[in-house]
């Protein structure tokens, strides 16, 4: 088989990419364990309270080491359940350290709905039966919104809360 | 006279095609895609 010049050149180029990228997906995959947000890992969305993550004194922030967190948040239409405060009232606000690492885990109640904490890589669907989780380290202070990326109906828009990532 | 030998040595001499402008837009298309790649993955990682 005779191959023109350039096309020995564009041909080793585009191969060369897909090896690149292939080489990087595989890295994140298996070096660095990256995953789909919602991997398989199930619970009961009519009786969320049965696993331990998700009973309503452990919601909101939880300091589980030196600059390692976890936030658990209960999803319903239209709400993001994030536990109260001592005084009782819910939660909207979470309050981070800059340079934590978060390991967030979301579940739903009754539809799918959306997790994204804008302007950082906490981005994600929340499917009724199973645990969303993603780990992200906060490296930028600041005011970030939470929203709800997947429209659950009439109040969707109404579904948001703060992360506060502090100096 | 043309014999079939012969034939077969003209189909091999023929000119090489120009590709210099398919060469120029394929690598415009691979810079462009290689770009936006390179561009979402920094994103990724800087956030």
């Amino acid at each position: 088989m005779h191959l023109h010049k350039y096309e020995k050149i564009w041909l080793s180029f585009g191969i060369g990419s897909l090896v690149v990228f292939l080489l990087v997906l595989g890295y994140g995959a298996f070096w660095q364990g990256t995953h789909p947000q919602s991997h398989g890992i199930t619970i009961d969305s009519d009786n969320v309270e049965s696993n331990e993550a998700f009973k309503q004194e452990n919601l909101g922030v939880t300091k589980v080491d030196d600059d390692k967190y976890i936030v658990n948040i209960v999803a319903s239409a239209f709400n993001y359940d994030m536990g109260k405060d001592e005084e009782g009232n819910a939660v909207k606000t979470i309050r981070i350290p800059k340079g934590a690492t978060v390991l967030w885990q979301v579940v739903t109640k009754d539809v799918v709905h959306g997790f994204n904490v804008a302007g950082t890589n906490v981005n994600m669907m929340v499917e009724p039966g199973y645990i969303s989780s993603i780990e992200t380290e906060m490296k930028q202070a600041g005011e970030f919104t939470i929203v709800c990326n997947e429209y659950c109906g009439v109040g969707h828009h109404m579904m948001y809360g703060t992360v506060e990532v502090y100096e | 006279m043309t014999t079939p030998e012969k034939l077969k040595k003209d189909e091999n001499k023929h000119e090489e095609p120009n590709l210099k402008g398919t060469f120029v837009s394929v690598m415009l298309l691979g810079a462009f895609l290689v770009l936006s790649w390179v561009g979402v993955f920094i994103l990724f990682i800087g956030r």
